[in-house]
C-alpha cells in the first residue's frame, strides 16, 4: 500500500498554481519534499491532508480518499508538524497534552511526558514564552505521541540547533523501523534530507519535476569541475546546469548516461542536484 | 468537540477570572438591567476564544487533526452556551442569596430573559465572526448587543408605561417569544456558521 498518493492534482490561486501533481510515497519509506520558498510544498501538504480542496485530481492517504468522510478517522494515524507550531499562546505543554488526549483516541500520555523530558520542555511555561526551537519540539512531541503510522513534516526541523536536529532525525529514523510507518518531510536543510530520505521529490513553481529514489538520483547525475573547454566536449543535453567557479573554471551537473564512458565526474550531494536543477529551470 | 471546548477553556482561563468578578459585581448591583448584563456579558467569551485562535492560526493546525468543521464550529456554540449557563447559575445563586440577606427581590424571570437574550446575541454574532473574522466581526457584534439591549430596554419601558409602572406583569409572553427566537436563531445560526467557516477555509 502507498502511504500517500496524489494523482493529477491541480489547484490554482490566481498568481500561483499546482499543476498536474503526481506524487506517491510507498508505505515504509521516507520521502523528502524539496523546493524553494513558495514552490508549493506547504500547499501540497494542505492538499494531501484535505485542508484544501483541489480543483481537480485525487489525493489518498493510507489508502483513503482525503475527500471522503472516512478520512477523519485516518487522521488519527497521521502526525503533522507544520512550519509553525500554531498552538494558542496562553497554553502550556501540560494543557496541550490534555487537549490532545481528548483529541486522539490512541494518545499515549507516558510517551508524551517522555518526549517532554527528552526535549527538556517545561510543562507549565506558557507557549508564548517558548523559543522557536522549543515550539517546534513541542509540535514534534505532539505528532509522535498519538501512535501515528504516517508523519507529515513541513519544515519541522527549522529553528532547531544542530544537536537537537540530529536527535530529532534519529527519532524520525526510529519511527520508520516499523515497516508500515512512513514520513513525508519538507525541508530546506537538504543535508538532513540526504541523511534521512529514501525518496526525494522536487517541486518547482508548482510543478513536481521529479520524485526519485535518492540512491538512483545520486547515481543518475555527476558533478563536473574543470575547464570550460573540457565541459564543451559534452553534448549539450548532458549538461543540466553550469556555474562559473572563482578560479576561472566551470562546475556543472551532468547526466551520467549522456556522458562518454570514463568521463571524470564526482559524486553529487542532493543539495548539488537540487541547486543545479533550480538554476537549470531558471535558465530555460 | 470535548477537546476543542477544553482548549477554549484553557485559552481564556485568565480572562474567565475577570469575567467571574464582573458577573458577581453586576449580579450584586440592585438593578435588573445590570443583573441581566452579568449574563449577557458572557456571550462574548466565544469571540475571545476565536480571537486567540486567529492570532495563533490554530485553524491551520486544527485542519490537520481529526476534528470536523462541524466540531470546530459547533464547539464554539457549545462553549458559549456553557458559559452563559454557568454565568446564569452563578448570578442566580448570588442574587438569591442576597435576597435572603437584604431586602431585595430575586426575579428569576429577568434571569431567564437575560439567558435568552445572551443566546440570541450569540446566535446572531457568531456567523459574523466566522464570515468576517473576529477583527471585522467585532463591530457587528457590538451593534447586535446594542440593538438587543437597547431594544429590550425600550420594550421594557413601553410595557412599564402600559402596565402602570410594572414591567413584569407581561413577562410571560415576552419569555415565550424570546425562547422561540433563541431556539430559531440558534437553529439557523449553526449551519450558517458552518457554511461561512467552510468558505473561509477554502
Amino acid at each position: 500500500m502507498n502511504a500517500i498518493e496524489l494523482s493529477h492534482i491541480n489547484k490554482s490561486f490566481g498568481d500561483f498554481a499546482i499543476r498536474d501533481l503526481n506524487l506517491t510515497v510507498p508505505s515504509g519509506t521516507i520521502c523528502g519534499l524539496v523546493g524553494e520558498n513558495g514552490a508549493g510544498k506547504s500547499t501540497t501538504i494542505r492538499l494531501l491532508m484535505g485542508a484544501l480542496q483541489p480543483d481537480s485530481g485525487t489525493a489518498a492517504v493510507l489508502g483513503t480518499d482525503v475527500s471522503s468522510p472516512e478520512f477523519r478517522e485516518v487522521k488519527e494515524d497521521v502526525g503533522v508538524v507544520l512550519d509553525e507550531a500554531y498552538f494558542p499562546e496562553s497554553l502550556n505543554a501540560m494543557q496541550v497534552g490534555k487537549i490532545m488526549a481528548a483529541t486522539y483516541r490512541r494518545w499515549d500520555q507516558k510517551l508524551y511526558d517522555g518526549y517532554l523530558k527528552r526535549f527538556d520542555l517545561p510543562e507549565k511555561k506558557q507557549f508564548k514564552d517558548f523559543s522557536r526551537g522549543m515550539r517546534m519540539k513541542l509540535a514534534i512531541t505532539v505528532a509522535l505521541s498519538h501512535q501515528p503510522k504516517l508523519l507529515v513534516l513541513d519544515e519541522a526541523t527549522a529553528g532547531l540547533d544542530p544537536i537537537v536536529r540530529d536527535e530529532v532525525l534519529d527519532i524520525f529514523n526510529e519511527f520508520t523501523r516499523e515497516e508500515d510507518h512512513s514520513i513525508l518531510i519538507s525541508s530546506h536543510i537538504l543535508s538532513d534530507l540526504e541523511k534521512l530520505c529514501d525518496y526525494i521529490a522536487f517541486i518547482h513553481k508548482g510543478d513536481l519535476l521529479f520524485c526519485e529514489e535518492k540512491d538512483r538520483l545520486l547515481e543518475q547525475y555527476g558533478i563536473f569541475e574543470d575547464s570550460r573547454e573540457n565541459l564543451d566536449c559534452l553534448q549539450p543535453e548532458a549538461i543540466v546546469a553550469r556555474e562559473e567557479t572563482r578560479y576561472g573554471g566551470v562546475r556543472a551537473l551532468i547526466k551520467r548516461d549522456l556522458a562518454p564512458a570514463g568521463f571524470q565526474l564526482e559524486k553529487p550531494s542532493v543539495e548539488d542536484i537540487v541547486l543545479f536543477l533550480v538554476k537549470g529551470a531558471k535558465n530555460r | 468537540m470535548k477537546a476543542l471546548i477544553l482548549k477554549d477553556t484553557y485559552v481564556i482561563w485568565k480572562q474567565m477570572r475577570y469575567f467571574l468578578v464582573m458577573i458577581l459585581l453586576f449580579s450584586a448591583l440592585p438593578s435588573g438591567f445590570n443583573n441581566a448584563f452579568a449574563v449577557i456579558y458572557t456571550s462574548m467569551l466565544p469571540y475571545t476564544a476565536l480571537a486567540y485562535d486567529e492570532r495563533s492560526k490554530w485553524d491551520q493546525l486544527a485542519a490537520m487533526m481529526p476534528y470536523s468543521a462541524r466540531d470546530i464550529v459547533l464547539g464554539k456554540y457549545v462553549f458559549g452556551w456553557l458559559c452563559i449557563g454557568a454565568a446564569a447559575v452563578l448570578s442566580g445563586l448570588l442574587q438569591a442569596a442576597l435576597s435572603l440577606v437584604i431586602d431585595r427581590a430575586f426575579l428569576p424571570g429577568v434571569m431567564a430573559l437575560s439567558v435568552l437574550g445572551a443566546l440570541c446575541i450569540l446566535a446572531l454574532s457568531l456567523p459574523l465572526m466566522f464570515r468576517l473574522g473576529v477583527e471585522r466581526g467585532r463591530l457587528g457584534m457590538f451593534l447586535i448587543i446594542f440593538l438587543i439591549c437597547g431594544g429590550a430596554g425600550a420594550v421594557a419601558s413601553i410595557v412599564e408605561n402600559m402596565n402602570n409602572g410594572t414591567v413584569f406583569a407581561s413577562l410571560g409572553p415576552v419569555l415565550v417569544i424570546m425562547l422561540l427566537a433563541a431556539v430559531l436563531l440558534n437553529a439557523v445560526s449553526v449551519p450558517l456558521s458552518m457554511r461561512f467557516y467552510a468558505k473561509r477555509q477554502g
